[in-house]
Order: structure tokens, then C-alpha cells, then sequence
């Protein structure tokens, strides 16, 4: 697969992290499970980076002729 | 002279006709589609991600303020097995129940059902923590809802017993 179709999908793969952290993460808050809030909070940062890497990633690929 | 004109207008018309056949083109819409659709995504993805931190940094600020304080909350002879009793912990407003068990030991939960936060009592024929607003029924031992609509066990209230009092410690949200 090419860098641009992976980054690409990637972006829904980090999409659906995303998802699943919040809803860890709000459990755990109103469960007053602090340490389950640090690590699906950081859980949730680090694949927010990663989207954003590929998705400029892909942004070079798709713009680039 | 109005020959001419006419064709000039049929002219505009193809013309017209093209820009039409041109927007059948789909190629580029497609391309274009997916663009908008990626970006949306992604930024789906930001938004989600950094919705986490307003309760990361909330979790910060209330996790110094643990529920450990130490409360004296009844006699040790005060109750008998099989009773129980209510109190506050670990604020005005936490209600609380403290029981002694059949088999002789003391548990404490807050007593606010887990359902819609009616109050729980201890139902000491069946040895057993009920709600009554819509039959909750909670295991006395562990606090975890046995029947009835609560899905949530009672948060847990740490009870220590020494020189004949009974004490509160801590609290526990999730447990066992
Ligand atoms: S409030 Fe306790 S069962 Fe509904």
C-alpha cells in the first residue's frame, strides 16, 4: 500500500482510538478512577498526534503534482 | 441577419450543453469529496482527542482531594449483629450506611442508590441492602447490585475497627 492510502485510513483508525479513549476517559472520571483518565487521556493525545502527522502526511501526497 | 442571430444563440447553447456535460464529469468531484471528507475526519479526530483533557485536568485538581480522612462514625457495642446505621461521610450530604453483618463484620456503603439515588436500607432478614423505589436489591458483603434496575455497585466506605470504635477511612468508587 502507498504512504497516501495509509495514511489515509490511518486517520479512521486514530479516529476510532479517539472514541473509544473519550468514553474511557469520562467513565473513568465520574467513576473517580484518576488513573484510568491519565492513560486513556495520553492514550487519546498520542493518537491525536499521530492523525495529525499523517494526515499532513497524506496532505503532501494529495497535493502534490 | 436574424439567421445569424439564431445560430449565434445555438452557439451559446452548445456551449451551455458543455458546461452541463462537463458537470457529469465526476472524476474530480469524487477526488474533491474525498478531500472534504478526510479533512472532516481528521478534525472529528482533534476535536475528540483533546475533548479528553478538560477531564484530565479536572482529575488533577480533585485527585489531591482524597476521601481519606479519618471519622469516627459509631461505638463498636452500638450495634448489634444484624443492625446497621446511618451516618455522613465523607461530607455533610454523603449519606451513608454502616452495617454489622451476620457473620459479624462491619461494611459501609454511601447509600445513595446507584439507580436514581434513593435512599438504600439494610434488610436484615434477608441480609441484604434494598432500595425501595424500585426494588434494587444490593449484596450487603460487596456493595455490587444483585437485582432490580442499579447497574453500578454502592461506592464502599473502608471501616476500621480499633479500641472499640468503628472508623471510616476512605472510599472506594469502583471495587471488586
Ligand atoms: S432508585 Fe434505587 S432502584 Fe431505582
Amino acid at each position: 500500500m502507498d504512504k497516501k492510502k495509509l495514511s489515509f485510513l490511518s486517520i479512521f483508525v486514530f479516529l476510532a482510538i479517539n472514541v473509544v479513549s473519550l468514553v474511557q476517559v469520562i467513565e473513568g472520571y465520574y467513576g473517580r478512577e484518576y488513573g484510568h483518565v491519565y492513560t486513556f487521556m495520553f492514550v487519546s493525545l498520542l493518537s491525536t498526534a499521530l492523525a495529525t502527522a499523517a494526515f499532513f502526511i497524506w496532505r503532501k501526497e494529495e497535493y502534490k503534482k | 441577419m436574424t439567421d445569424d442571430k439564431k445560430n449565434k444563440n445555438h452557439q451559446s447553447d452548445d456551449q451551455d450543453m458543455m458546461k452541463l456535460v462537463d458537470n457529469l464529469n465526476r472524476k474530480e468531484d469524487v477526488n474533491l469529496n474525498r478531500r472534504a471528507f478526510l479533512k472532516a475526519t481528521f478534525g472529528t479526530t482533534v476535536a475528540l482527542g483533546l475533548a479528553t483533557t478538560p477531564f484530565g485536568v479536572l482529575s488533577v485538581m480533585r485527585d489531591g482531594h482524597n476521601d481519606g480522612e479519618r471519622v469516627e462514625i459509631a461505638e463498636a457495642d452500638e450495634l448489634a449483629v444484624g443492625e446497621s446505621k446511618n451516618f455522613v461521610y465523607p461530607k455533610e450530604g454523603d449519606t451513608a450506611i454502616l452495617v454489622r453483618t451476620k457473620d459479624d463484620k462491619y461494611v459501609a456503603y454511601n447509600n445513595k442508590c446507584t439507580h436514581l439515588q434513593c435512599p438504600v436500607f439494610y434488610e436484615h432478614k434477608e441480609d441484604i441492602l434494598l432500595c425501595p423505589c424500585h426494588k434494587g436489591y444490593f449484596d450487603v458483603n460487596n456493595g455490587h447490585p444483585v437485582a432490580g434496575p442499579p447497574q453500578r455497585e454502592l461506592p464502599k466506605i473502608l471501616v476500621e475497627v480499633q479500641g472499640g470504635k468503628v472508623y471510616a477511612v476512605g472510599r472506594e468508587y469502583r471495587h471488586g
